[in-house]
């Protein structure tokens, strides 16, 4: 027999030069913050220092407005051709300088090289093109010209998918006409930061971009900030809610995109080979630090024994370890405390009577791990079936027919996701059409595109970002 | 011969009931005063639940008869424009203000009506993605709707707070005040227009008294407001709200498609396109 040794192909971080400081991005300029505070950010798969980011206050939130209502000004009064040639410059931009990106984000936010190099970047980039291109044909988007941009809005972002959020946050809101004041999450601001270069690089007007980063005061104080008129927010849905609350009774725009706990429906007619893979893609992807993730399986019971081992033994395949080796599979958790939370609730489900498979593997000694964790013989009462664990951790349900599945399925407050799998094209259909979820994958998981919008229904939040319907989100009715 | 006068009540659940709690406030009018039912937190409780019955069967009938249903209801409008005018003049408008509204009411029907198969061609569409994906966003109606009533003493208002929403397959409460008597009383031609029992409800009484009732209820999916409330009014209403993520709308506009989208839910849907 031939002993495989495994040989790994590290991306250079050389590309990257990190700076011993960072400053705000205001006006156009970067500068320190008046806080004079600053954040540590570190590596999640190394526990390194990688530098440090301004600890934002009242003082820098008001300048950041500030600056934004004298960018609207400015960019309010550009035509919507000239708008959307800023956003394709800066779309290319970000293609020139993707590899740089990639790294960056993978270094700062712990996730696999393989994601940010051939999903994240690619995406943020599409994201630009595809706004820019709506940027001169808003009154054709909804055979309407009554509907305005809200002026400056505040953006608060998580720290997932740092540079695509942005890119789903201040992509429509240029391209609608509006002018942004973006926090991006404490965990992961350098990719941000990067962008707020690639504005200057693209010579965007002083203050229509402005990004401030810091912790959950410096979010607040967007929130809270009297010369806002519009707050998008992508994060949990009990800081959601929190939000939601301070704007009560103010005439401050909201949109929302929380939490999910997914249901990914097998039903017994599925291509199981294929649904398999699309439940591990569906619940590893990312480290399962996805609010749509699929995170809960749920099995037609005379499939659950055959389709459980085939999902282990692909499971024991992924490859846990260094996010700039090429062959990362699933990377570091983003910070200590995200892995607390899921090692808590692993440890919850198991006193609850699931029982927990996890692949084996050797994880690097430094940095946040967790193995890739499948729990079978779950109740849906268990909290591991009905909290969002954001972690690389499946929880398995069984059902007996359509209705009973689609039962259990909608049997959350959230409605952010679904998946359907089934050869059966009717059966795809009924079940899609009373899935209450924002996005329903059928026979494929976790596919996003510009073009395609993504929310939820209830407690996952309200409104829609990407597509046609993404730019309602930053415009407003007006007679 | 002494006169027979209309007892006015709820319509909930397609019947006529009274407020469980037995109170009633006074309409007066130019030539003749009503006692209303006072709607209480356990009335709100049983139109939600009869919303929501509503709500199912009202957004499962086809498009095609949801049109004819709001239609009929124009035919009802029209059959008895007399006894609205008569109404309407009592409350102190003049009988050419009184025609028009009704008018602007029967005509405002028909095209809501005529939107019912047409709406989701008009707010979904193919999304043009970059894979081998078939992909399309549609829409579900959002769920149970309650909807507070401009106080203009119109038909036509009052229509244009509730019908962007039912179009759609939402059931909706809707609640009056200043407007209450003309409220109840097109609960009459609601009644005699098919409209699945539940799909519309309608209540009258004092909005601060229920005010925390309707905005905490989780059941309702979303509360839109055809009238001013005082800024704290909206405060409460949307602080309450952000514990379940509720929906609340503030003069949501009436005008062509913009009237719908607040009560609509955009579903995406993926498949892969292969051999």
């Amino acid at each position: 027999m031939i002993d495989w040794q495994y040989s790994e192909s590290i991306e250079s971080a050389d590309i990257v030069s990190l700076e011993k400081k960072y400053a705000n991005y205001i006006g156009g300029k970067f500068v320190d913050p008046k806080s004079n505070k600053y954040l540590n950010t570190v590596s999640p798969s190394t526990e390194e220092i990688l530098t440090k980011v301004p600890l934002s206050n009242e003082q820098d939130i008001n300048s950041a407005v500030k600056s934004a209502r004298s960018g609207f000004e400015t960019w309010s009064k550009l035509s919507p051709h000239q708008r959307s040639r800023y956003l394709f410059k800066i779309a290319r931009l970000i293609q020139e300088r993707s590899r740089e990106f990639a790294v960056l984000e993978s270094l700062d936010g712990g996730k696999p090289i393989k994601e940010s190099r051939d999903f994240d970047i690619p995406q943020v980039a599409a994201n630009f093109f595809y706004f820019a291109g709506w940027a001169d044909k808003l009154d054709l988007s909804w055979s309407t010209k009554s509907l305005k941009p809200y002026g400056v809005v505040g953006q608060i972002i998580p720290w997932n998918f740092p540079l695509l959020m942005l890119a789903w946050k201040i992509a429509p809101a240029l391209a609608t006409g509006n002018t942004v004041v973006l926090k991006p999450a404490e965990t992961t601001p350098l990719t941000a930061l990067l962008f707020a270069e690639i504005c200057e690089q693209a010579g965007l007007p002083a203050g229509v971009v402005n990004i401030v980063t810091g912790d959950g005061s410096t979010g607040s104080q967007i929130v809270n900030h009297k010369d806002i008129n519009k707050i998008a927010f992508t994060g949990s849905t009990q800081v959601g809610k929190l939000i939601q609350k301070s704007l009560a009774g103010r005439d401050v725009g909201l949109t929302l995109e929380l939490g999910g706990k997914a249901a990914n429906i097998v039903f017994e007619d599925a291509a199981i080979d294929q649904a398999v893979e699309g439940v591990v893609n569906g619940i590893f992807f990312n480290q399962g630090h996805v609010c749509c993730a699929g995170s809960r399986l749920l099995l037609q019971e005379s499939i659950h024994d055959q389709f459980i081992s085939k999902l282990e033994k692909r499971m024991q395949s992924l490859r846990v370890g260094n996010p700039l080796d090429k062959n990362t599979d699933i990377g570091a958790i983003n910070s200590k405390e995200q892995l607390d939370k899921i090692t808590n609730l692993v440890n919850e489900g198991i006193e609850d009577g699931g029982e927990l498979f996890q692949t084996e593997c050797e994880l690097p000694g430094n940095g946040f791990w967790f193995r890739p964790s499948l729990f079978t013989n779950v109740q849906p009462s268990y909290s591991i079936a009905r909290e969002e664990i954001f972690g690389p951790v499946l929880t398995t349900l069984t059902f007996r027919t359509p209705e009973e599945a689609v039962e259990i399925a909608n049997n959350t407050e959230y409605g952010l996701s679904a998946g359907v799998w089934t050869e059966k094209g009717s059966k795809i259909l009924w079940t899609a059409d009373r899935l209450e979820a924002g996005v329903v994958w059928a026979n494929t998981f976790n596919k996003f595109d510009p073009s395609s919008p993504f929310g939820g229904y209830k407690e996952s939040g309200f409104g829609r970002e990407g597509g046609r319907h993404g730019l309602l989100s930053y415009l407003k009715a007006s007679s | 011969m002494i006169d027979i006068k209309k007892t006015y009540k709820n319509y909930v659940g397609g019947k006529y009931v009274r407020s469980e709690s037995g109170k009633t406030y006074t309409k007066e009018l130019k030539n003749d005063f009503y006692e209303l039912p006072l709607t209480s937190k356990k009335d709100i409780r049983d139109a939600v639940t009869s919303s929501k019955e509503g709500f199912k069967k009202w957004s499962s009938v086809t498009p095609y008869l949801r049109m004819q249903i709001l239609y009929r209801l124009s035919e009802m409008i029209e059959g008895n424009k007399e006894s609205y005018v008569e109404l309407l003049i009592d409350h102190g408008l003049t009988k050419q203000k009184a025609n028009k509204d009704i008018d602007e009411a029967i005509q405002n029907i028909v095209w809501f009506a005529g939107l019912a198969d047409k709406w989701e061609q008009l707010a979904g569409n193919l999304n043009p993605v970059s894979e081998e994906y078939f992909n399309i966003s549609h829409q579900n109606p959002i769920g149970v709707v309650f909807s507070l009533s401009s106080s203009d003493i119109s038909l036509n208002e009052l229509l244009m707070s509730i019908l962007p929403a039912l179009t759609v397959g939402c059931s909706v409460i809707s609640y009056s005040e200043e407007n209450s008597l003309l409220a109840l009383k097109f609960a009459e031609d609601i009644n005699n227009s098919d409209f699945p029992s539940g799909s519309l409800n309608i209540v009258s009484g004092m909005f601060q008294n229920i005010i925390n009732d309707v905005s905490k209820h989780v059941e309702i999916n979303l509360i839109s407001l055809h009238k001013e409330l005082d800024d704290d009014g909206l405060k409460v209403i949307e602080e309450n709200a952000s514990e379940s993520v509720k929906r609340i709308f503030s003069q949501p506009s009436t005008e062509g498609l913009s009237s719908i989208l607040p009560y609509l839910e955009t579903k995406t849907v993926w498949h892969p396109k292969g051999t």
